[in-house]
């Protein structure tokens, strides 16, 4: 998980929608729903979150029916100062780190690698692409469902589309500039 | 079905020559909807160019639904153009002095279509691009996402079996694009028209189910996409 931090507050934020308390099984549709083709999340990281976000005070258990086994999780007044300042906090994320793995493979970049450097770059090249492809037609289903989150969904798309945009972009100058360096008859 | 079949492509003469297309090989199915992508002078226009007949090649042969544009007579190829392509450029080409409906029904108004037909399938059109409040307003009144849509019902009117769009989001802002880029996927999905897109903007390239890259007038990469599930976002009813 990149984000522990974020996963955390995504949790209680969707907790905290749900004023009378929701079930984990719900909670965890919602979460994949809004936030599932930017985060794998699993059942058992959900629960774990879940537990810690307890133990915290942040949120709390609800007993609707003593019968019933299942779990309903509520918002605590603590679990909503702790959101609430979340929200207004900076972001922590750090910059991405540079294309690491490539600009390492470029370090041995040469005449007699040229050819082979430039497969690598055209399959990374193909990666984006086809994620830019599933973003689209991810973007298009957003629009038939229209559910509630699709205004969150559809930035976190423009985000990583415009990432994505950024990326070929920088692909394309390495082919541009590898050849031009190392022989453009590859 | 379109087909290339080593064709080169030249410019000028001597040491100025440029190679636009260089044996290019591919065939493209019916009912296809394919990306070109490239640098500025890799060749991808003089493609479009070149299915369309605009412009003979130097080498080899193009073939449109079997048959080689090269050998057709001017007025089979004018036909070709005016019945079976139809054409989206970034700069729109509307008529200033002529109404939206009237350039969208120009096509047909050369072809010596009746005006009651005409006007029917005016209606049709601007319909389709959900652009029919506009129909007697004049092209420099309406927004550029609205003259672009206006373009797209001009060259749907025709029925065509092929739509060339070239860099058709070039002017636009994005989500002017994006509705020109979801119309293109609808007349391809639901209209069964082969669509060849040249853009330089990999998102709209993303639209398509083949993207080829050119430098220099030659394939350089070919990137099939994955299949989709049909859309449901009704055009034609």
């Amino acid at each position: 998980m990149r984000q522990p931090h974020g996963i955390q507050y995504a949790i209680l934020g969707m907790v905290s929608r749900h004023p009378r308390g929701v079930h984990g099984y719900a909670l965890k549709r919602q979460c994949e729903r809004v936030l599932g083709h930017f985060w794998q999340l699993n059942f058992g990281e959900i629960y774990r979150v879940l537990d810690r976000l307890a133990d915290a005070g942040q949120i709390e258990h609800v007993v609707v029916d003593s019968s019933s086994p299942r779990k309903l999780y509520r918002i605590t007044e603590r679990g909503q100062v702790s959101l609430d300042a979340f929200i207004l906090e900076p972001p922590t994320d750090a910059p991405r780190p540079l294309r690491q793995e490539l600009a390492v493979k470029l370090l041995f970049a040469g005449p007699e690698r040229l050819p082979g450097l430039l497969h690598v770059v055209e399959d990374q090249r193909r990666a984006y692409l086809e994620q830019l492809h599933r973003l689209g037609v991810h973007r298009r289903r957003l629009l038939r469902a229209a559910p509630v989150d699709s205004f969150v969904t559809s930035l976190l798309i423009d985000g990583a589309e415009l990432a994505a945009r950024a990326e070929l972009a920088w692909l394309d100058d390495v082919t541009q500039k590898l050849k031009a360096k190392f022989g453009a008859s590859a | 079905m379109i087909e290339f079949r080593n064709v080169t492509k030249l410019f000028g003469s001597g040491e100025t020559t440029v190679r636009a297309v260089d044996d290019l090989s591919f065939a493209i199915p019916p009912g296809a909807f394919w990306a070109l992508m490239g640098p500025s002078g890799s060749g991808k226009s003089t493609v479009l160019h070149l299915i369309a007949g605009l412009t003979p090649p130097t080498g080899g042969s193009v073939l449109v639904e079997g048959r080689d544009v090269a050998k057709m007579s001017e007025a089979e190829a004018a036909a070709l153009r005016r019945r079976r392509i139809g054409y989206i450029l970034q700069t729109f080409n509307l008529m200033p002095f002529l109404t939206v409906g009237e350039n969208v029904g120009m096509p047909l108004v050369l072809d010596g279509v009746n005006q009651r037909e005409v006007d029917a399938r005016v209606d049709e059109a601007l319909g389709m691009v959900k652009i029919s409040h506009r129909a007697t307003h004049y092209p420099t009144h309406l927004s550029g996402g609205e003259q672009q849509r206006v373009a797209i019902a001009r060259a749907l009117i025709i029925r065509p079996a092929i739509v060339l769009a070239d860099e058709p989001t070039g002017n636009l802002d994005r989500a002017n694009g994006r509705t020109v880029m979801d119309l293109l996927q609808d007349v391809n999905e639901q209209l069964r028209v082969t669509v060849l897109l040249v853009t330089h903007d990999p998102v709209f390239a993303a639209y398509a189910q083949r993207i080829l890259r050119f430098v220099d007038g030659r394939l350089e990469q070919d990137i099939p996409l994955p299949e989709k599930p049909p859309s449901n976002l009704s055009l034609v009813k």
